[in-house]
């Protein structure tokens, strides 16, 4: 379904090569930023707290914010440098924009909304078709739906149609999950994964979920208070972080881990999933047996035990041993080896009461439901 | 009777062209209010609202020593057309457009600082330019709050009464209102005709109001918001 998407003009892969190239400063009187980088074709991510001037980068590259000093290229095209006096309006950049909240048009159906601005691209930059990509989004039959009808999910495609329906040679998403929930993040993480895999679409993803980060970014970009603080592959990102001690700040930490599917349904009842030398319950899908998946968990959805509950609903109970115990708040992270290492969240005083130390055996309960199945990292 | 009919119509008349004037100036207006910062922009909005505050016998004389045959409008107006607006049903119809631009600005105002400027931002950045985002996301979010401003400025410029007769005079058959009509025959002591003028006046008057509330409640729950 999803051929012939891309007319010629539009086959700009070619996974090393740099599609942005940017050295900017922006001096607000409350708030700086200095980045630099150039990003390649493949997705990548900006990560880094509120505040860290992630938006503030994306609204640079989308126009919407005017650089003090600088330049951005895309494709080699200047959309702004500083010292020539160039400045590009951003209906010019052929730079796409998803917002946190899908910002539908309420007055318009959502074949309209797609085609708002389809209708203002210049013909000969026409290279994605509306019908095609509400194909591909599966909003085929929402087209004459008001935006007031759609689920969260459903409007977040709608936004990704219209968007892309423009026609750009970059796509910028300024957390696009961030008013869904964590099962609708999965859905839309791989309509991403998709749109970049049959469109050849260079993204730069705004997030600050270290999950979404890993699950679809092929490179990240740490931002702190204006500054680059690292720029890698997505994995290194991943290391730096959690080994930082009470450095996640609102950054959500949970255990990301590769799996492979051991057990599944076609009637998309709960398959089995192994991490490591773990099998977990947890929904997946309509995958197939050997997928790989990566899995995501969240240290709060995490029980610790002493003893092997029974009578229990929850679908996984884990063996396993107290690797370690970090942190000095009031909420600990315990570290548990259980055929795969998981991260639990447990406050200090359930520490002290159960004697939680190195070395001591613990049971782990995971509700199936609690547990995130996605796509694994890359082809 | 007759005459009666005749002055109803005359009044719409005027009320309507008063609300041709006030429509696209008032809308621009309000779009500067709502959206845009600029220096000065506390005297625009003074500005709007004086006519509101002011006796609108003032009001009136202020337009006539502005469009008089010796201001520079008025001489523009006379070399153009050969003729004084001055006492004509056109200088009626800027006097109620004047008096009423204060009440539709300010419906024009909130109906369009209640739609989410963050569509606005959406539209651009799928390649519209300002006018086509007001036309397009603007105008139609807004429309129901405008439309009530519309309604409030045209019973207001129906009922103008005070500078009218300043500017227009109360001439019987060109530039008699309603409300001017009725002020002869209180003079007049004809009680009879006062009432069935009171009565078009109630039932124009209810009418309008009427929907206008209507608009404003149904505007209420809808007016613009992202669909998030």
């Amino acid at each position: 379904m999803t051929h012939n998407l891309l007319r010629e003009n539009g086959s700009k892969t070619g996974s090393a090569k740099t599609i942005l190239e940017f050295d900017v400063t922006v001096n607000r009187p409350e708030f700086s930023l200095h980045a630099a980088g150039s990003f390649g074709s493949g997705i990548t991510a900006v990560f880094g707290p509120s505040g860290a001037g992630k938006s503030t980068l994306l609204g640079a590259i989308a126009g919407s914010v005017k650089p003090s000093k600088g330049h951005i290229s895309l494709f080699g095209r200047t959309l702004v440098s500083t010292s020539e006096g160039v400045t590009l309006p951003p209906e010019r950049r052929r730079v796409g924009f998803v917002y946190q909240d899908a910002t539908l048009f309420p007055h318009m159906t959502v074949e309209k909304n797609i085609a708002y601005g389809h209708r203002l691209t210049p013909k000969d930059q026409r290279r994605l078709d509306p019908s095609d990509l509400a194909e591909l989004l599966a909003i085929s039959g929402l087209l004459q739906r008001r935006p007031s009808e759609l689920s969260g999910g459903e409007k977040q495609r709608v936004a990704l149609a219209r968007t892309l329906a423009t026609s750009p040679e970059l796509l910028l998403l300024d957390e696009p999950m961030s008013a869904l929930d964590i099962r609708l993040r999965g859905i839309v993480l791989g309509y991403l994964k998709l749109i970049h895999r049959e469109l050849a679409m260079p993204m730069v993803y705004v997030s600050h979920s270290i999950s979404e980060v890993l699950a679809i970014a092929d490179e990240a970009m740490v931002l702190e208070q204006g500054r680059v603080k690292t720029f890698g592959t997505a994995r290194r990102l991943l290391n730096q972080v959690s080994t930082a001690e009470g450095d996640a700040g609102d950054l959500t930490v949970d255990n990301i881990l590769e799996g492979q599917i051991v057990e599944s349904h076609t009637s998309g009842e709960p398959g089995k999933v192994r991490i490591g030398r773990a099998e977990l319950t947890a929904p997946t899908g309509h995958r197939e047996f050997g997928e790989k998946v990566v899995v995501a968990i969240g240290s709060q959805e995490i029980i610790v035990a002493t003893e092997r509950p029974v009578g229990i609903s929850a679908r996984n109970v884990l063996a396993g041993t107290v690797a370690s115990l970090d942190g000095d708040g009031p909420r600990r992270m315990v570290a548990v080896d259980c055929g795969a290492e998981l991260m639990a969240e447990v406050t200090a005083s359930a520490i002290n009461e159960l004697d939680i130390q190195p070395g001591k055996d613990v049971y782990l309960v995971i509700k199936s439901s609690s547990i995130t199945v996605m796509d694994a990292f890359r082809d | 009777m007759n005459s009666d009919v005749s002055i109803v119509l005359l009044s719409l008349q005027i009320a309507g062209l008063a609300m041709a004037l006030v429509i696209p100036i008032g809308i621009a207006t309000a779009w500067l209010l709502a959206r845009k910062r600029f220096r000065g922009k506390f005297l625009l909005e003074a500005a709007t609202t004086l006519p509101l505050a002011l006796p609108p016998v003032l009001v009136g004389f202020v337009l006539l020593w502005a469009t008089g045959g010796n201001s520079w409008p008025g001489r523009a107006v006379n070399s153009l057309f050969g003729v004084d607006i001055v006492f004509t049903w056109v200088a009626a119809a800027i006097a109620a457009a004047v008096v009423a631009f204060p009440l539709s600005v300010r419906a024009f105002t909130s109906a369009i600082a209640g739609v989410d400027s963050r569509l606005e931002v959406a539209a651009r950045g799928l390649g519209a330019g300002p006018l086509r985002v007001f036309f397009t996301i603007t105008l139609p979010l807004a429309i129901r709050g405008i439309l009530a401003g519309v309604l409030l400025g045209f019973v207001r410029a129906f009922s103008e009464f005070g500078a009218t007769i300043v500017i227009a005079g109360n001439i019987p058959g060109r530039t008699q209102t309603v409300p001017s009509a009725i002020f002869t025959r209180i003079s007049t002591g004809d009680d009879s005709a006062v009432w069935r003028l009171a009565a078009v006046s109630v039932v124009i008057a209810v009418i309008a109001l009427g929907a206008h509330n209507y608009l404003l409640r149904r505007s209420d729950g809808e007016a613009g918001k992202a669909s998030s």
